[in-house]
């Protein structure tokens, strides 16, 4: 899909290592927000045990502090991009009452010009594939302002682990969804190519920064992007229309209705998912007359999620909720937008405590699909 | 109740176990292995209770795609896919809280527990979460874990790697149980800064540095509550986070928020706490939360003389009545 978007119209360029620090001086100057990869500022004793025994330290997105360049090399960070969009807590409005007098003020969700540099491509795509959800019943201010304010450059991964599968849905270790250009790593700095006005309205911005790709550095990075690409694919393979119908039609599968056994319902791996949405809206009242509204992230892994108020639970269980999270993901989504709510980034399986692992259910849903006989009800539209 | 440690004091010397001591000294009232004709292994015994119908599903450690995780095994032909290593680091007592109905509908349960989840089982006992006749405890003896599952071989623990609760662990063979498995274990290295020696050193620093702290720490708190869903005495029926008339505690994760959850969740286990660690290890965004939880133990051990132990006989200073309370208003 990404290939398809490429544009060879305009030739890459390139962004030498010693230009990156005096890009985002540039960029501070001009009062542009830069977001980027850094090593996470704070760590448990726990996470700092983990760092050791994984031989990486954790890394996290930031608005990076004057002087600080974006990391621009392997690594995955634990949270996604998605809360410099969907932020974890934002206040919509406030309001005042006093007696019939009512008013309410709009808490403004615009940001400053922002510049994602260095973005794993699973997170950039996430943003395109919720855009569907984002803009579908009504359209969500929030979140369009600030795609619009933000300009993206995705970095081509090498493929972090064996828990990245973006080619499984769809998706490529070097696409440029959802982003406005791609940097792939190559000697001695970046091949650079916008992907959309925006990104080349970037570039011509700051023309001084970038020079010319060698077609030699060209084409090393097109031998990185190719065997990154290879490798992800042997991670998982599924055919995800057939996963989309099976699920469909199988919703009382014993094994579908069976995966929630190990889970504790904590509700991490959408909060690390880059596509996971949903959202809570509270009222939060200050002192007398006058509050806040504000929206939280939220998520299906809960009891709370689902709970009615006479008490009665529609998923009563973990084994309900997690066929929730893969029904929506691989079958609802799809159905209704026409692409997985997934960009096989590999966060949920990575920061399982319990150890759930969605390459592996996807593998055995993919499995299920394939039997004749699913095929058959598929084909019927009913229940096997 | 055995001597209780004294949480603020630097540790005595490890008490080297030379293999085969620690063995003649346990306590015979276990059988070490589940049948004449089964070794005493974690296989033989959960072959044997799964086959003698002891018990329904076994719930241990099994190798996953990525490194160890929680198995249930159903069937005696399965019970090969059980492991324990030091990458075993769950507290698979989790799983007895009787609102996981996923895993009460697999029928009678069988645990493995170290020692230290030994005592969060005592924790639920003690609470009436849970029966004694209601479950059987596997015990495993336990020289420490690592802080991540998630390796595909089991790593030797060094003062880097291994989990800083196991320093000086009180019961790395647990009593609590109905079978006791594996060889006896050296004691486990000492990290590089102990949970103590963290505590202390917060405690020493100037109050307005400690708040800093702790808003920074908090202000990374995404309110995913991985910390009270892991754990394993976190046993309401409706948390009162989860509560909105009135909202005790705001849903949002400003800093008034999740200062309110975090200081509340940690009040809540103190003196219930077995610091088995899970819910840091279980935080997405990594914070220290055994911090938290080692003060307020300090705190109870001091005040109640208490430490949650794996003797669910013991009760604890919350659910504990007595009519020489120094507290006036109690009595």
């Amino acid at each position: 899909m990404s290939q398809e978007r490429q544009t060879d119209a305009a030739p890459a360029l390139f962004l030498a290592e010693g230009e990156l620090a005096a890009l985002v001086d540039e960029l501070a100057a001009a009062d542009v927000e830069v977001i980027g990869i850094v090593e996470a500022a704070a760590a448990s004793p726990a996470a700092a045990a983990a760092d050791v025994l994984h031989g990486r330290p954790a890394l996290e997105y930031r608005v990076l502090p004057p002087g600080v360049t974006p990391l621009l090399g392997p690594g995955m960070p634990r949270l996604s991009l998605k809360g410099f969009f969907l932020p974890q807590t934002e206040a919509l409005f406030g309001w005042r009452q006093h007696g019939a007098d009512v008013g309410i003020e709009r808490s403004a969700a615009a940001t400053r010009p922002r510049v994602a540099l260095g973005v794993k491509p699973c997170d950039a795509a996430a943003l395109e594939i919720v855009d569907h959800v984002m803009n579908w019943d009504y359209a969500d201010d929030p979140w369009n302002e600030r795609r619009a304010a933000t300009t993206v450059f995705s970095l081509a991964c090498p493929v972090e682990d064996s828990s990245c599968f973006c080619a499984a849905v769809g998706l490529a270790p070097d696409t440029a969804r959802g982003a406005d250009g791609l940097l792939t790593p190559v000697t001695g700095g970046w091949v650079v190519e916008p992907t959309t006005e925006k990104g080349a309205a970037f570039v011509a911005a700051h023309a001084e920064r970038f020079g010319p790709a060698a077609p030699a550095l060209v084409a090393e990075g097109a031998e990185r992007r190719r065997t990154a690409a290879e490798r992800v694919r042997a991670n998982l393979e599924i055919d995800a229309d057939s996963v989309r119908d099976w699920i469909a039609g199988h919703f009382d599968d014993p094994e579908l209705a069976a995966l929630g056994v190990r889970c504790h319902g904590c509700g991490a791996c959408a909060f690390v998912c880059p596509t996971c949405h949903c959202f809570d809206i509270v009222d939060e009242t200050e002192g007398v007359g006058r509050g806040t509204r504000r929206r939280l992230w939220d998520t299906c892994q809960t009891g709370k999620f689902t709970v009615h108020a006479s008490g009665h639970n529609p998923r009563d269980d973990q084994n309900a909720r997690f066929r929730q999270r893969v029904n929506h993901k691989f079958s609802i989504y799809p159905l209704r937008f026409g692409e997985v709510l997934c960009t096989g980034c590999g966060r949920c399986s990575r920061e399982c405590h319990a150890g759930q692992d969605l390459v592996e259910i996807l593998g055995a849903i993919d499995v299920a699909a394939r039997r004749p006989e699913a095929a058959v009800a598929a084909a019927d539209g009913g229940e096997a | 109740m055995t001597e209780p440690h004294d949480l603020t004091t630097e540790a005595p010397e490890a008490t080297t176990g030379a293999p085969g001591a620690a063995r003649e000294a346990a306590p015979d009232r276990y059988p070490e292995t589940g049948a004449p004709d089964e070794t005493g292994d974690l296989h033989g015994v959960a072959r044997h209770v799964l086959a003698k119908g002891e018990a329904d599903v076994v719930i241990g450690w099994e190798e996953g795609r990525r490194g160890v995780r929680p198995a249930f095994v159903t069937t005696p032909d399965d019970v090969e896919r059980l492991v324990f290593d030091t990458r075993c680091v769950h507290n698979l007592a989790t799983y007895l809280n009787p609102r996981r109905r996923q895993v009460a509908a697999l029928g009678r349960p069988a645990v493995v527990i170290k020692g230290c989840d030994a005592k969060a089982v005592a924790g639920l006992l003690r609470e009436a979460q849970l029966s004694r006749d209601q479950v059987v405890l596997i015990g495993v003896r336990c020289g420490g874990v690592l802080e991540v599952a998630e390796l595909d071989e089991p790593a030797d623990l060094t003062p880097e790697t291994v989990s800083p609760r196991c320093y000086r662990c009180d019961n790395r063979e647990p009593h609590l149980v109905d079978y006791l498995v594996g060889d006896p274990q050296a004691e486990p290295p000492r990290p590089p800064k102990t949970v103590d020696e963290r505590v202390a050193e917060l405690e020493d620093a100037p109050v307005a540095e400690r708040w800093h702290f702790w808003v920074e720490e908090f202000s990374r708190c995404v309110r995913c509550y991985a910390c009270r869903e892991v754990c394993p005495l976190c046993i309401c029926e409706r948390c009162v986070a989860d509560k909105s008339v009135p909202q005790w505690i705001d849903a949002a994760s400003h800093p008034r928020g999740n200062l309110s959850w975090n200081l509340t969740r940690a009040l809540h286990l103190a003196g219930r706490c077995v610091e088995c660690g899970e819910c840091e290890r279980a935080c997405p965004s990594g914070l220290p939360l055994m911090l938290l939880n080692r003060k307020l133990a300090q705190a109870v051990r001091q005040r109640f003389d208490y430490v949650a132990g794996d003797d669910p006989e013991v009760p604890a200073p919350v659910g504990d009545y007595r009519l020489d309370d120094a507290e006036e208003f109690i009595r």
